[in-house]
C-alpha cells in the first residue's frame, strides 16, 4: 500500500485505541462513590500482580469487616465507604494510587500496602497530606511514623519466644536460610542473636535470590552441616519450592526440622501437604485457632466467599478495619487523621486470634503468638500459645539503648 | 562426597532446564522469534496440569498431554493472529509477546485466583548410590527431557515436516519460490514449540508451586541456555543447558547461590562477546 493509505490506517487505528482507552478509563472511575454521606476508607491492596497471592485475600476480609460494621450502624451513624485501588504489587504504582486516594478521593484513612517497598513508597504521601495509613502486615520492624498505625506483627514478637522454645524442644544447632533482601536478613539477624542468648549454635547461613527455584545445592550444604533445625525466612514461591525439594530428598522433620515464621495455610496448600507436614511455624493467627470469634469469622467468610484457606494476613486485615472503626468512633471527628491516630492508643479488640491491643505509644500492636505444626490436611496443629506480646520496633534485646522516636 | 552430590544435582538441574528450553530452541533458535511469553506458556502448562491432575484427579500423563494440547492451541493462536504479521520485525514481536505474557498472567489469575496451587509429583522416593541421593522425580525429569529432545530431533531431522521447517528457516524466500506454504509451516512449528513448552511447565510444576508469575524465572534461564549454547541448533540448547545447569550447582557449592548466578551471567557475557552465535555454531552462507 502507498504511504497515504498507510498513514490513514495508522491514524484510524490510533484514534480507535484512544477512544477505547477513554471508555475504559471512564468505566473505571465509577468505583469511587460520589455524593453519598459516609466515611471514605481507602483499600490500597493488589488484586493483580505478583503479590496478589496474599493481598487478594486481604481485600476480601477487609471488605467483609466494613460490611459487618455498616450493618451494625457504621461509625457515628455513618457508613464506611471502601474505595479500592489495585497497585499490582508495584511500589511506584502504590504511591500513585495513594495520591489518588488521599488527595482526590480525600479518604479518612488508607488500609494497605504489603511489601516494605510499597509501604515505604506510600508513607511520604501519607505524611505530606496529614493522612493515616493502617499497615496490617508482618514486616521487619525498625520503623516508626506518626502517621502510620502498624497492626501487624514485628520480629521481636514472634522470635523472642520461638527461638528459646525451639532450643528447648527441638535442638541447638541452627542453619539459617533466607531470601536475599532486607526483611529475611533482618529477621535472621534477630534470630541469630536470640539463638546465642538461648545457648544454641549457628552452623551455617545462606541466602538465595528472590524467586530462586533450584534448591539442590543448598539442601546439600544443609545436610553436610548437620543441623537440628533449619530456620528459614525464604519467602514467596521460593518457599514452597524449598519445602517441596527438601521433602523430595527424603529428609523428614525428625532428621532436620524446618522452623519458620513465614508459611501460612496458603503455602501449605501450594507445597502440598506432605512437604509441609511435621515442620514448625510461628504466626499471630492460624485458621485452626479455637476461639468463638474465629469460628464466627470463618463461618461468615465461608458464607460470603466460599471455602478457601484463611491465613494470618487476612485475619489482620479484618481486625485492622475493626480497630480503625473503633478509633474513628472514639475520635471527635472521624475524618481528622490526627485525632483518629491518637484514638488508636491503647485500643483493645477481641480478634479471631484472641485479645489484642494497640500500644499506647509506639503505634504497633500487642499480638498473640501460636506455634503450629503442619499437618496433612493443610492446616496447622497448635501446640503452644503466647500472648499478647508487646511490640518492640527496635528489639530491646538487640538494641537496648536505641532511641525511641515516639518519645519526642 | 558433597561434590559428587553437587554434580548429581547439576545433572538434575540440567534436565529441567533442557526441558524448558527445548520449546525456545524451536521458536527462537529455529524460527528466530523472540517470544517473551515463553515463560507464560510454561505457566499455562503448569496450570493445565493443576486443573487436570489436582482438580479433576485424572492421571498425570493425561495432564501432560492436556498441557501440550492447550499450549499448542495458544501458540497457534499467537502465531496466526499476532506473530504472522510481525515476521522480520523483532522489536514489535518483543512488544507484542510481552503484552501477551501480561495478558496470559492476568487471565490465569481471573480463572484460578491469585493464590498458589500445588501439583503433586506422581513419583516419590530417592535413589541412594553410595551416599549420593537423587530423588526419583529428578531422574524422571532427566529421562523425560531426553525423551523430548529425541522426539524433537526426530521430528526435525527424520520427518518430511522437519525438513520443511529447516528449509523455511534457512531460506524463507527460496522456500516460497519453491511453492512451500510457509504460513502453515510456521503455524505448526510455533504450535509445536509452544506445546512442548507447556509439557515442560506441567513437569516442573511438581518441583515447586504453581502461580501466575512462575514463568518469569524460566524466561531468563531458557534464553541464557539457548543463546549460550548456540542459536539454531538443538545440540546448542543441550550444551547450553548442561553448562548452565551443572555450573550453577558446582559454583553454588563454593560461592553460594547468589555468587553462582553472578558468575554464570559473567560467563555468558564473555562467551557471547567472543562468539556471538554461541558455542555450537550453525553454518551459514
Amino acid at each position: 500500500m502507498n504511504k497515504a493509505t498507510m498513514h490513514k490506517r495508522m491514524f484510524r487505528l490510533i484514534a480507535l485505541l484512544a477512544a477505547a482507552m477513554l471508555v475504559l478509563a471512564a468505566c473505571g472511575k465509577s468505583s469511587g462513590s460520589k455524593g453519598e454521606d459516609g466515611i471514605k476508607v481507602g483499600i490500597l491492596l493488589s488484586s493483580s500482580g505478583p503479590t496478589a497471592i496474599i493481598e487478594a485475600g486481604m481485600i476480601k476480609t477487609a471488605l467483609m469487616a466494613i460490611e459487618e460494621i455498616n450493618e451494625k450502624g457504621g461509625v457515628k451513624g455513618k457508613k464506611l465507604i471502601p474505595i479500592q485501588e489495585d497497585y499490582a504489587g508495584d511500589p511506584s504504582m502504590a504511591a500513585t494510587k495513594a495520591k489518588k486516594l488521599v488527595m482526590e478521593d480525600k479518604v479518612a484513612a488508607v488500609l494497605g500496602t504489603f511489601t516494605s517497598a510499597s509501604r515505604q513508597a506510600v508513607i511520604p504521601i501519607i505524611e505530606q497530606n496529614n493522612s493515616l495509613l493502617v499497615y496490617p502486615n508482618l514486616y521487619e520492624g525498625e520503623e516508626y511514623s506518626e502517621h502510620v498505625i502498624y497492626t501487624g506483627p514485628i520480629p521481636n514478637q514472634g522470635l523472642e519466644k520461638f527461638i528459646p522454645w525451639l532450643v528447648e524442644n527441638k535442638g541447638k544447632k541452627f542453619f539459617f536460610v533466607g531470601s536475599d533482601y532486607v526483611f529475611p536478613i533482618v529477621m535472621n539477624k534477630q534470630a541469630k542473636a536470640l539463638l546465642g542468648l538461648s545457648g544454641g549454635e549457628g552452623v551455617g547461613e545462606e541466602y538465595v535470590p528472590f524467586g530462586h527455584m533450584e534448591f539442590a545445592s543448598l539442601i546439600n550444604k544443609i545436610k553436610e552441616a548437620k543441623p537440628d533445625i533449619v530456620f528459614s525466612t525464604i519467602v514467596a514461591e521460593s518457599e514452597s519450592a524449598f519445602f517441596k525439594q527438601f521433602h523430595d530428598y527424603g529428609i523428614t522433620p525428625d532428621d532436620i526440622l524446618i522452623a519458620s515464621p513465614i508459611p501460612t495455610e496458603n503455602d501449605l496448600a501450594a507445597m502440598g501437604p506432605e512437604a509441609g507436614a511435621g515442620h514448625v511455624v510461628i504466626q499471630a493467627y492460624f485458621q485452626s485457632v479455637d476461639t468463638p470469634e474465629n469460628k464466627a469469622f470463618l463461618e461468615k467468610f465461608e458464607r460470603k466467599y466460599g471455602k478457601e484457606p484463611v491465613n494470618t494476613q487476612m485475619e489482620a486485615a479484618y481486625y485492622s478495619i475493626y480497630l480503625l472503626a473503633a478509633a474513628m468512633e472514639k475520635a471527635q471527628d472521624p475524618t481528622n487523621a490526627k485525632q483518629v491516630i491518637d484514638a488508636f492508643a491503647g485500643l483493645e479488640f477481641q480478634a479471631p486470634s484472641g485479645w489484642i491491643k494497640v500500644d499506647e505509644e509506639n503505634h504497633h500492636t500487642h499480638l498473640n503468638y501460636y506455634i503450629g505444626v503442619g499437618n496433612l490436611e493443610g492446616q496447622f496443629d497448635i501446640i503452644d500459645k503466647y500472648g499478647p506480646i508487646a511490640p518492640e520496633p527496635w528489639s530491646k534485646l538487640l538494641y537496648p539503648d536505641h532511641e525511641e522516636p515516639w518519645k519526642k | 562426597m558433597g561434590i559428587l552430590q553437587q554434580f548429581a544435582d547439576g545433572v538434575s538441574v540440567f534436565g529441567a532446564l533442557l526441558l524448558v528450553s527445548l520449546g525456545l530452541a524451536v521458536t527462537f533458535g529455529i524460527m528466530k522469534i523472540i517470544n517473551l511469553a515463553h515463560g507464560e506458556l510454561i505457566m499455562v502448562g503448569a496450570y493445565t496440569a493443576y486443573a487436570v491432575n489436582t482438580v479433576a484427579k485424572l492421571p498425570f500423563w493425561v495432564a501432560v498431554v492436556a498441557a501440550f494440547a492447550v499450549t499448542a492451541l495458544i501458540g497457534a493462536a499467537m502465531e496466526r493472529f499476532v506473530l504472522k504479521n510481525l515476521y522480520g520485525r523483532p522489536l514489535e514481536t518483543l512488544l507484542a509477546t510481552f503484552g501477551i505474557s501480561i495478558m496470559l498472567q492476568q487471565i490465569v489469575r481471573l480463572i484460578f485466583g491469585a493464590t498458589n496451587k500445588a501439583v503433586i509429583a506422581p513419583i516419590s522416593g530417592t535413589l541412594n548410590i553410595g551416599g549420593v541421593v537423587i530423588p526419583y522425580l529428578r531422574l524422571f525429569i532427566i529421562g523425560f527431557s531426553i525423551f523430548m529432545l529425541l522426539l524433537t530431533a526426530f521430528l526435525l531431522f527424520r520427518t518430511k515436516f522437519g525438513m520443511l521447517v529447516r528449509t523455511v528457516s534457512q531460506n524463507r524466500s527460496m522456500s516460497e519460490c519453491l511453492g512451500l506454504n510457509t504460513g502453515r509451516i510456521d503455524l505448526f512449528t510455533f504450535a509445536y514449540g509452544a506445546g512442548i513448552t507447556g509439557v515442560a511447565g506441567a513437569i516442573v510444576a511438581t518441583l515447586r508451586n504453581v502461580n501466575p508469575t512462575m514463568g518469569t524465572e524460566y524466561l531468563i534461564d531458557s534464553f541464557l541456555a539457548v543463546v549460550l549454547g548456540g542459536v539454531g541448533t538443538l545440540a546448542g540448547t543441550v550444551v547450553g543447558s548442561a553448562i548452565i545447569g551443572e555450573a550453577t550447582q558446582m559454583l553454588a557449592y563454593f560461592w553460594g547461590e547468589i555468587g553462582a548466578r553472578i558468575i554464570i551471567f559473567l560467563i555468558v557475557i564473555i562467551v557471547i562477546r567472543f562468539r556471538p552465535e554461541g558455542i555450537i555454531r550453525l553454518e551459514s552462507r
